[in-house]
């Protein structure tokens, strides 16, 4: 037996104060969480959309790239995918442009129509648009490609949500 | 463009530029190829759903065209539907279905039939009906665009 003898009284305090401790703990922390999730939210990209290409894998040739998000419209919220074409430009910056063409919405294409190489091709009304985005004059469209602001983050690519530009 | 207000907004002031109607052709019944009745609906519905969201500037995705399989009636009914279409804005017309029973009337329409056997979406993963469906998505583009070309 030690030498220091514990009483029933105080035996009783120690664990009870124990005890307590835990449940009072078990209590407190989910608050506290909830308390500070915003800041444990600001950590994400924020608005900005992942998307599974990687930084070093982005060349000189735009890229069709998927991305998925989700969409809130009234009553329904779906899975939504996005497409993005990523591509480093001369001077080295990283381009996302949005596939939307700015006649009436269809859906762009890098390089398909033979008589026009490294342009964007609209198969709908063959609206082209240059390799930066801008319209080329003389088709359907009357301005350039929307554009993705982009981020770089644990190497891959994230997308924000697509701006317009002023026409050529 | 799609039968709701905000894409018909568009359609009014882009007519010219639609000359495209998609129908997806829906059987409905309650027999015994009830479940497949649904999932050939289901099917041809996300399909043209996809088409429409790529050339959104130059087709026209109408409600789908829902008969009763096995109705004599419904022939006659989507000849007027064509005949509709094709009096107004749109030059060409184009059905989509998985119901093989079409195929005996190709000839009686002017639009162009395209017809896929229905796949059984239930039973597959996300990532694995996204990659089907866009496959036939891609096959089904190259028809439209030939279509356009031959004008």
């Amino acid at each position: 037996m030690s030498k220091h003898r514990v009483s029933r009284r105080q035996f009783l305090n120690y664990t009870l104060t124990g005890v307590g401790g835990f449940m009072a703990a078990g209590m407190l922390m989910p608050m506290v969480r909830f308390a500070v999730d915003p800041v444990l939210k600001g950590e994400d990209a924020g608005d900005f959309i992942a998307t599974p290409l990687k930084v070093a894998d982005i060349t000189n040739e735009p890229q069709k790239v998927n991305f998925t998000f989700t969409q809130k419209d009234a009553w329904y919220e779906s899975e939504e995918t996005g497409t993005a074409w990523i591509f480093k430009n001369e001077e080295g910056k990283v381009i996302a442009l949005s596939p939307v063409c700015k006649h009436l919405g269809c859906v762009v294409d890098w390089n398909t129509d033979k008589k026009n190489q490294n342009r964007f091709f609209c198969p709908c009304h063959y609206g082209l648009y240059e390799k930066d985005g801008t319209n080329v004059p003389g088709t359907p469209p009357l301005a350039p490609l929307d554009v993705y602001p982009t981020k770089e983050k644990d190497g891959f690519i994230y997308v924000g949500k697509a701006e317009p530009r002023k026409g050529a | 463009m799609k039968w709701v207000a905000a894409d018909v907004e568009m359609y009014q002031k882009a007519a010219e530029y639609v000359d495209t109607a998609v129908i997806p052709l829906m059987p409905v019944s309650f027999g015994e190829d009830m479940k497949q009745n649904a999932s050939m609906a289901e099917f041809v519905g996300i399909l043209t759903g996809q088409i429409e969201k790529q050339f959104k500037g130059r087709i026209f995705l109408l409600p789908g065209f829902v008969y009763i399989k096995g109705n004599e009636g419904s022939l006659k009914a989507l000849q007027e539907w064509e005949n509709t279409l094709l009096d107004k804005q749109f030059k060409h017309v184009f059905y989509v279905t998985s119901d093989s029973s079409w195929r005996h009337h190709e000839k009686e329409l002017s639009g162009d039939l395209l017809w896929l056997p229905s796949l059984p979406l239930e039973n597959m993963q996300e990532q694995q009906k996204v990659s089907i469906v866009d496959d036939q998505v891609k096959q089904l583009l190259s028809l439209f665009t030939e279509k356009w070309q031959d004008e």
